[in-house]
């Protein structure tokens, strides 16, 4: 799951709530309301988070 | 003095375990599922778009649910489980 | 050793009200404003007044726990209600419990809604629930308290702690207590819970995750016609959730109000037909990035307007409140639904 640095705690603590343990991919907050430039940096830090998580 | 614990109540969940079977990330077919916040949908796109650079991405496909406010729907949910080996979620936001 | 979120019963040195506040403010069971102690004595008496009601309670989302009794006598007891007034409390409980009111959505939520209690039938009075002037306001124990209630129900329980479950990005007022009673008695249709269904002699809680009410004054116009101009154009509001066409609101018709409506013909069936008429928000009043959106998640325009809700049986109408020109929108937090429970008794 992809979330931002800020809404980090509120999904794990639901995860928490449903003993589940979340597998996550952190991004800077926010990007609701990033315009497509600003939002690139997000797509390569979640591309990179992803990569990083599935070559484990 | 004795009180009661306004918190207290029985957990309805379980801890157990659920197995994942293992997923080629490589080569498996992926759901990519917007909840429908802003940016979600451009977000996932984007990932695919760069996922597309080191393997095939035509079984990378994108699912949403039509409210950011409502759980999503169990036969969206049974879809996922039963035709993609992963799902990429987006967005906790 | 077994942690004091896991024990039922707690054991206290004796200790005076402040000092319990501090330790309950420690345990993060607190909104902010004084507690009542929920001893054992007092939990006792509340929990008497729902003796015959043994439907057992679905699990308590976000944090998934089905609560004692006793746990939601402790948080009633806590946000200084009498006993009598407990039935009503777990009403409310049982209603946000209604799946479709989608309770986790609307706690975890950014949105600021809270949990909208009205109280309808016999009981209001019996109670001393306010129905008249100033009913969304302060100055009444049964509207303070059993709204609080519910709300410490919901951190205590649910688990919706501000800043960690509760993500709401301003919150409300409202979240501190909003319950307030209909007014029947100067409603010159039907009451809400009977157009639901319930007998009028029936008691009932109705719940819904809403905004805080948004008024509509109008003091100029001396039609129905000229009331429900002011009303639709007060609930065509690009910023309210019902722009996403998703669910539910409700118009609380001041008694004057109703009785120029009344006067001029307008039923309960036309007052919706016409408020989902004039609710509706022309397309130059929303920007091109919302619209997008709202196209994407199935809400189209009609043209060149954007409906409020999904038809007009989305605007759920009663009548609250006393003298004066004055009405209230009530929009929901949009994927959410009205419920309505009896009350046991």
């Amino acid at each position: 799951m992809v979330a931002t640095e800020t809404f980090k705690p509120l999904v794990l603590a639901q995860a928490k709530a449903r003993k589940v343990e979340p597998r996550l991919i952190v991004v800077k907050h926010p990007v609701g309301g990033l315009n497509a430039e600003e939002l690139r940096e997000r797509i390569e830090a979640a591309t990179k988070g992803l990569t990083e998580a599935t070559s484990k | 003095m004795r009180i009661f614990n306004p918190t207290f109540g029985l957990s309805a969940t379980s801890a157990e375990k659920v197995s994942l079977k293992p997923v080629n990330w490589q080569t498996d077919a992926i759901a990519l599922m917007s909840n429908s916040k802003p940016n979600a949908r451009e977000l996932l796109e984007g990932i695919r778009g760069k996922l597309s650079a080191h393997r095939q991405v035509e079984n990378i496909k994108f699912m949403a649910k039509n409210s950011a406010s409502q759980p999503a729907p169990k036969e969206l949910i049974q879809d996922i489980a039963k035709n993609y080996r992963a799902a990429i979620l987006a967005l906790g936001d | 050793m077994t942690d004091i979120a896991d024990k039922e019963v707690i054991d206290l040195d004796d200790m005076d009200v402040e000092a319990f506040n501090e330790f309950a403010t420690e345990q993060g069971w607190s909104d902010g404003m004084p507690l009542f102690v929920p001893t054992e004595a007092k939990v006792a008496k509340f929990v008497e007044t729902v003796r015959g009601d043994n439907r057992p309670y679905a699990p308590v989302p976000p944090r998934q726990i089905i609560p004692t009794v006793q746990a939601l006598a402790a948080n009633a007891v806590m946000a200084g209600c009498k006993a009598e007034y407990f039935p009503v409390v777990t009403a409310a409980l049982r209603g946000v419990l209604d799946p479709e009111y989608n309770l986790h959505g609307t706690l975890a939520t950014t949105h600021s809604c809270a949990p909208m209690v009205m109280v309808s039938g016999p009981i209001r009075k019996e109670l001393n629930i306010n129905c008249g002037t100033n009913c969304f306001g302060q100055g009444w124990q049964a509207n303070a308290t059993i709204g609080r209630a519910l709300g410490l129900m919901l951190l205590n329980v649910a688990g919706a702690k501000p800043g960690e479950m509760d993500r709401s990005t301003q919150g409300n007022p409202a979240k501190f207590t909003f319950c307030f009673g209909e007014n029947e008695e100067e409603n010159p249709w039907t009451p809400y819970h009977v157009q639901r269904g319930f007998a009028p002699t029936d008691s009932v809680v109705t719940v819904m995750s809403g905004e805080g009410p948004h008024n509509l004054n109008d003091h100029g116009s001396t039609t129905g016609d000229g009331l429900l101009t002011t009303f639709g154009a007060g609930m065509a509001n690009p910023g309210a959730n019902t722009v996403y066409g998703k669910g539910p609101m409700f118009v609380v018709i001041g008694p004057e109000h109703a009785a120029t409506l009344k006067r001029d013909g307008f039923t309960l069936d036309s007052i919706r037909q016409e408020l989902w008429r004039r609710s509706r928000i022309h397309l130059s009043r929303l920007s091109k990035e919302n619209l997008k959106t709202y196209e994407t998640t199935g809400h189209k325009p009609d043209g060149d307007w954007l409906t409020i809700g999904r038809s007009p049986d989305d605007i759920h109408i009663t009548v609250a409140g006393g003298p004066g020109k004055h009405s209230a929108f009530i929009p929901s937090f949009g994927g959410t639904t009205v419920s309505c429970t009896r009350i046991a008794r």
